[in-house]
């Protein structure tokens, strides 16, 4: 018979809520570590997408990385970039190496989003003497954003739970409680420290995804019924 | 208690292991060894010196985690593992406080399940320990875990598990009375010591890292840490001979070989099996 760890009992207990390593502390720089990465990629991630989306070459390229990066080791890369980067700038090499999963989604959103458009919509606003810009922000973007959002929550979900990691190499998050609490066979500490992930994820997941469908109602609205 | 859990979880792993599509006919003797390329080293040499004593030997290397192979050992799957005696100890007694070679050695013995046994032990250790740069212990005249009394303040370094350990912080204060301030910075332990971020480091005795940067180990006049020497841990399965064998081996290897041998690994990156045949051979163990 498996019995059920006392998660609640560690989650209640106001030891593990304070300090460097409490619950507070963690989640701040989970947080923290989570929303640098996604919006470093989506910086660099949108605009590509876009612009594939709307000269609509490139394609391929959009296709390549999606597969290829499904091949990467986030924990090889992790640790390669810490080594090459040097401990003092452990921040910066993890938000790379989740810059690097971010990516891919980000792009494919921004891109699917764009390129689904049908193409008399562009074609019939650049008969109105649109600009590309204009064409751009008052048409194009406005339609994709639903896929755009969708990108973020694909990007979301696979950084929050990918940062779990980051203790191996020094830095914090509420992976530090499933890392510390393996070794120390804590299994309630694991099992609530994978409870809070599980939590954000869902939650973060949820909310983005609100703000999808909000996104896709108003389009909907607009173009009486029809979203894509 | 947890226990119920962590037996099933345990049970879980070697299954998807497959150790038990291992379980053989033939009376080979089977060893295993931890994930750890140190550790794989000395079964190896293990298990050359039983082929060369006439046995018959399956490797079952690289099984993980002592929750995986621990009931592996008790079921009868694996016959023979390379371990260290102080972190057995705690593994199978968690409220053991012997900290000296040979009472954690004695208290092992006593501590193990029926069926296994331990064997002679080595004077090989590979313990946790706590390791300063040449530059700290200089300029602060430090050559002791006590002499960190009289500093200001102490930045810790180590396994995000070192806060909780005995040994860790709350180890320090109580038996030395040195206050530190801990900074879990995992897998990158040594690289943040020679960095800088922290001003003592928790590295096992037989990285030979501690070697190759010149680090100084602090030492530990009030036996603050377990001793943890290498000792085979034998199933029933194994005759006399076997065993004997197996603990002339244990014997014969040195604190210092093993580091020269973990230092070979890491640094001309042979195999397991190389090192241990030039060791074995070099110590007339094998022909």
């Amino acid at each position: 018979m498996l019995e059920i760890p006392d998660f609640l009992g560690w989650l209640m207990d106001p030891e593990n809520w304070q300090g460097r390593y409490g619950v507070p502390n963690l989640l701040a720089e989970h947080l923290t570590l989570t929303a640098m990465s996604i919006v470093l990629a989506a910086l660099m991630a949108i605009p590509l997408g876009i612009s594939i989306g709307h000269f609509r070459r490139g394609t391929a390229f959009v296709v390549l990385l999606g597969s290829v990066s499904r091949a990467i080791p986030t924990m090889g890369l992790l640790f390669a970039l810490v080594m090459l980067l040097g401990v003092q700038l452990r921040e910066v090499a993890v938000i790379l190496a989740l810059t690097a999963i971010a990516f891919p989604p980000l792009l494919a959103g921004a891109y699917a989003g764009v390129s689904a458009i049908e193409r008399h919509i562009p074609d019939s606003a650049k008969a109105q003497g649109l600009t590309t810009w204009q064409l751009l922000w008052i048409v194009e973007i406005p339609l994709a954003l639903p896929a755009i959002i969708g990108g973020f929550r694909v990007a979301w979900i696979q950084v929050v739970s990918t940062i779990v990691l980051a203790p191996l190499v020094g830095l914090g998050g509420l992976g530090f409680g499933i890392i510390q609490g393996l070794a120390l066979r804590n299994f309630d500490q694991v099992v609530a420290s994978a409870l809070l992930i599980v939590l954000l994820t869902v939650l973060g997941d949820q909310l983005i995804g609100f703000a999808q469908k909000n996104q896709a109602f108003r389009l909907g609205n607009l173009s009486g019924g029809k979203t894509k | 208690m947890k226990n119920t859990l962590k037996i099933g979880l345990a049970a879980l792993a070697v299954s998807t292991l497959g150790l038990s599509g291992c379980a053989q006919t033939s009376d080979a003797i089977v060893i295993g060894s931890q994930a750890y390329y140190s550790n794989e080293i000395v079964a190896e040499a293990y298990a050359q010196a039983l082929e060369n004593a006439g046995y018959e030997v399956e490797r079952t290397f690289s099984l993980g985690q002592r929750d995986v192979y621990v009931p592996a050992l008790l079921g009868g799957e694996v016959d023979l593992f390379p371990e260290y005696t102080g972190n057995l100890l705690q593994y199978f007694d968690p409220t053991a406080t012997q900290t000296e070679a040979n009472a954690v050695y004695d208290a092992l013995s006593q501590a193990l399940p029926a069926g296994l046994s331990a064997l002679a032990m080595s004077p090989a250790t590979d313990q946790d320990s706590y390791n300063v740069t040449q530059e700290f212990a200089q300029a602060n005249n430090i050559s002791s875990i006590a002499d960190l009394a009289n500093l200001d303040s102490v930045v810790l370094g180590g396994a995000p598990e070192l806060a909780e350990r005995p040994y860790g912080p709350a180890g320090l204060l109580s038996v030395y009375q040195v206050m530190v301030d801990f900074n879990a910075t995992g897998e990158t332990t040594v690289e943040s010591l020679v960095a800088g971020e922290i001003d003592m480091a928790n590295v096992y005795s037989a990285d030979p890292r501690i070697e190759q940067l010149g680090l100084v180990t602090l030492s530990d006049p009030l036996g603050l840490f377990l001793s943890s020497n290498l000792v085979p841990i034998a199933s029933d399965a194994l005759d006399a001979q076997a065993r004997d064998v197996v603990s002339a081996v244990s014997l014969a290897m040195s604190a210092e070989e093993l580091v020269a041998m973990n230092v070979r690994s890491v640094e001309e990156q042979l195999s397991a099996a190389e090192i241990a045949a030039d060791w074995l051979r070099s110590e007339g163990l094998i022909n």
